[in-house]
């Protein structure tokens, strides 16, 4: 890792002034300029430089190695939401390249710093990602690394039962993750099983560190499209009315429509997010409030996360603009096919019911328009009852029926009742 | 820079440890890919490169039923802080989600291969008598590329030459290498006496011998080949294919060859004979005998004629000598049983019957057990 050198930054401080002027609200960047080996291992590592060992990190960075080497992708940036922000570019980039980066990391760090989800997180991160880190090694020195290991492997399983809605619930604290001190919301399972899963010490420690961190990158899940979205906007505002060179159009065109090329719609955060931006800056969602187009755009990368904000603004002239359909029903359809397939980040809702004998764990597989993957499900409910340790119970739907999973005991089997066909969609 | 690259860096640690846990299903399932023939195809030079299942952990994830529109691209690692970013070069990147591939050299995959089915080691006749290559980095050249390039020994190049030219400052100790001071760590060779060996393998190609016949010969040869390579350096193998009459084939043709006619065993014993007598002197050299055939032999006089052969002149000299016997849909198999009754009590004679794929691993075991 180094510096990024005087040349640099002053292109750095050329690019935070543009982007002050427009408005963005820019907090303190730290570039650190790295090999593709080094970015590789930090988004391996999801974003930092140290975390706790993990087969899964490597697994990742194997990938990712691969992947650069065979050419078939590059990661040019990565983005910490801390404080100050820190980002690192590819020390192979063009001056181009790392000019782009640094229009593009200007609306991420805005970002970071406006949007409401964001507004718990902890500034810290990295050092707490780096205490995790020596506290799980400790752990692993003293009782096993294979115990640690498998322990871990449990919470990786289960780690997207957490609570988005909880998140306010943390205030005055650092971090996301709501108090253990108070009775867990339904959805903030892994809350729950830290507070009463049958868990040694060690283990309850682990599962509370990973819940931490679990909630440290809920923001960032619900808040995809339009992160990307402001940030694509930005670097393409600030570099086509102010930074560019006559020389530097067309290899900015190029790198610019690589990453927003490809699929319309949802499957792109880059295009959608861009677009729907672009839309409202456009004066398209004008609300007749009195509020500048630009007004309008600003409130919405501080108030929304992308559900809401796709439901918002995904209307039928934006639909018809952009071809993702002609009628109102078709308009209708890819609005509500998007917002349902960003509901809770992706993730299926599970929530905890609350009036059960208190050894007893019973869950609600919130119906939204999909079933579980069976095998998978079954298999983390053997996670989360290892965690327990009494019985756990899971209603959900198989083949348009309820069913309920249940296991009694650790390693037992996992039993199937499926009950009449339902017609409640 | 200089001194994070020397670290073993932390996630080298969790890569290691997932290529172990990658290893340990290889193991597992070691039956398959033996019995599996996509493995030998992909033999490069040293490397395997292994096809395994992704490795996945479970998760409550929208599946295939409902009316809803699935999940979107959910990502719960939480991985790429906004910004896997601006640029060309996003196609691709969820390619080959769903295998993974491996590469493994051939002895680690031999290392396997023994671990499961507790291979003794080979324990070499004779004297070492060939000379193997042994390349080591552990000399020092002027010219190099700057990947080898010794930073300490370059530094103090540069201090004697600027102590000597009287440039060296102690107060403000700045040493600048110039070309004539860069020094690059390089390779030494060094020979080593080592044990020669040699395996002849000899197949039956007559009609009666079909395609999965000769695919399992493939596959047990291909196996004995990478196991008896790490044991020993130095490997010649020798190909002969038979019908009523035989002849030496590159190991190309030996797998591929479709001949038809009629068996006469005695036929290969004897080239094989003249073969090893003519350029495997036994005082030199290592040698491992095999024959696969589906133990149809043209008639009882010659299943004599291959007996004396053998006795006469490969058993003499040879470590070892294997017969596998592939069943197939024409074959007597009486010739494993002439075998049996004329060589009982010859220890170095083993005999196998390999009636379908699973019987690969028993009689790879069987055949190198004895670590002979």
């Amino acid at each position: 890792m180094a510096a990024i050198g005087p040349e640099f930054e002053a292109m750095q401080a050329a690019i935070e002034a543009r982007a002050r002027q427009r408005g963005l609200d820019v907090p303190e960047i730290r570039y650190e300029l790295v090999d593709y080996r080094q970015l590789n291992e930090i988004a391996a590592f999801g974003g930092f430089p140290v975390r706790y060992p993990h087969w899964r990190f490597g697994m990742e960075y194997d990938r990712l190695v691969k992947g650069h080497q065979y050419g078939l992708q590059k990661i040019y940036e990565l983005v910490i939401n801390t404080d100050p922000v820190v980002a690192y570019l590819l020390s192979q980039n063009s001056r181009l390249d790392q000019k782009l980066v640094m229009a593009h990391v200007c609306g991420h760090a805005d970002f970071f710093r406006n949007n409401a989800w964001f507004a718990h997180t902890d500034g810290n991160m990295i050092d707490v990602m780096a205490s995790h880190g020596a506290r799980v090694r400790t752990i692993s020195d003293r009782y096993g690394i294979d115990a640690v290991e498998t322990f871990i492997d449990r919470i990786h399983s289960i780690d997207n039962l957490v609570d988005s809605g909880a998140m306010a619930r943390a205030r005055g604290r650092p971090g996301n993750a709501p108090p253990l001190d108070r009775e867990s919301t339904p959805r903030d399972i892994l809350g729950h099983l830290a507070q009463q899963g049958d868990l040694s010490n060690w283990q309850r420690e682990l599962l509370g560190l990973l819940r931490d961190e679990a909630y440290y990158f809920l923001p960032q899940m619900l808040t995809k499209i339009m992160n990307e979205g402001w940030a694509s906007f930005w670097h393409s505002r600030l570099m086509t009315d102010d930074l560019l060179h006559d020389a530097e159009v067309v290899d900015y065109a190029d790198a610019h429509s690589g990453a927003m090329g490809g699929d319309e719609g949802p499957k792109n955060p880059y295009k959608l997010g861009i677009e729907l931006f672009r839309w409202i800056a456009e004066g398209h969602a004008d609300e007749g409030d009195g509020r500048t187009a630009m007004e309008v755009a600003f409130d919405a990368r501080r108030t929304h996360n992308d559900v809401t904000f796709v439901d918002r603004y995904l209307d039928e002239p934006f639909c018809r603009a952009h071809g993702l359909g002609v009628s109102s029903e078709e308009c209708a359809k890819a609005r509500h096919a998007t917002v349902a397939s960003l509901a809770n980040a992706g993730q299926p809702i599970i929530e905890r019911v609350s009036d059960v004998a208190d050894d007893e764990l019973e869950l609600v597989h919130v119906w939204s328009g999909s079933e579980l993957q069976l095998d998978q499900a079954e298999e983390c409910l053997r996670h989360v009852q290892a965690l327990w340790g009494g019985a756990v119970r899971l209603f959900t739907r198989l083949d348009g029926r309820d069913a309920l999973l249940s296991i009694v005991a650790r390693d037992g089997e996992v039993a199937r009742e499926v009950g009449e066909r339902s017609d409640a969609a | 820079m200089t001194d994070e690259r020397s670290n073993i860096r932390r996630i080298e640690r969790d890569r290691s440890r997932f290529s172990e846990i990658v290893r340990g299903h290889i193991k597992r399932d070691l039956k398959k890919y033996v019995t599996g023939s996509e493995l030998i195809g992909r033999k490069g030079k040293q490397l395997v490169s292994i096809p395994v299942p992704r490795i996945e952990l479970p998760r409550f994830r929208h599946g295939e039923n409902g009316e809803g529109q699935g999940q979107g691209d959910g990502d719960a690692d939480g991985r790429g802080q906004g910004g896997e970013a601006p640029g060309a070069g996003q196609a691709g990147e969820h390619a080959g989600q769903h295998l993974l591939e491996v590469e493994l050299s051939l002895e680690e995959m031999a290392r396997i291969l023994g671990d499961e089915l507790a291979l003794p080691n080979v324990q070499p006749r004779g004297r070492a008598s060939v000379d193997s290559l042994n390349r080591r980095f552990s000399s020092m050249h002027r010219q190099g590329p700057h990947s080898l390039r010794h930073m300490r020994r370059t530094m103090k190049e540069a201090l004697k030459r600027q102590i000597a030219s009287d440039t060296y400052n102690p107060d403000d100790p700045v040493i600048v290498p110039v070309v004539d001071d860069m020094r690059f760590r390089s390779w030494k060779d060094t020979w080593r006496p080592d044990h020669a060996a040699m395996i002849m393998y000899m197949m039956d190609v007559s009609g009666s011998m079909g395609r999965e016949q000769k695919e399992i010969v493939r596959l047990v040869s291909f196996w004995i080949d990478t196991w008896l390579r790490s044991q020993y350096h130095s490997l010649e193998t020798r190909y002969i294919v038979h019908d009523a009459v035989a002849k030496e084939v590159d190991q190309d043709t030996f797998y591929r060859l479709r001949e038809s006619g009629g068996t006469k065993i005695s036929s290969a014993y004897s080239l094989a004979a003249d073969i090893i007598e003519q350029q495997f002197p036994a005082s030199e050299w290592n040698i491992y005998i095999f024959h696969f055939s589906d133990g149809d032999n043209w008639s009882g006089r010659d299943t004599e004629r291959c007996v004396s052969l053998l006795r006469e002149r490969l058993l003499g000299g040879a470590n070892l000598f294997c017969y596998g016997q592939v069943k197939s849909a024409y074959g007597s198999g009486q010739f494993k049983k002439d075998l049996d009754a004329a060589l009982e009590h010859d220890e170095l004679v083993i005999t196998e019957e390999i009636p379908d794929r699973d019987g690969i691993l028993p009689a790879i075991k069987s055949f190198l057990g004895k670590g002979v």
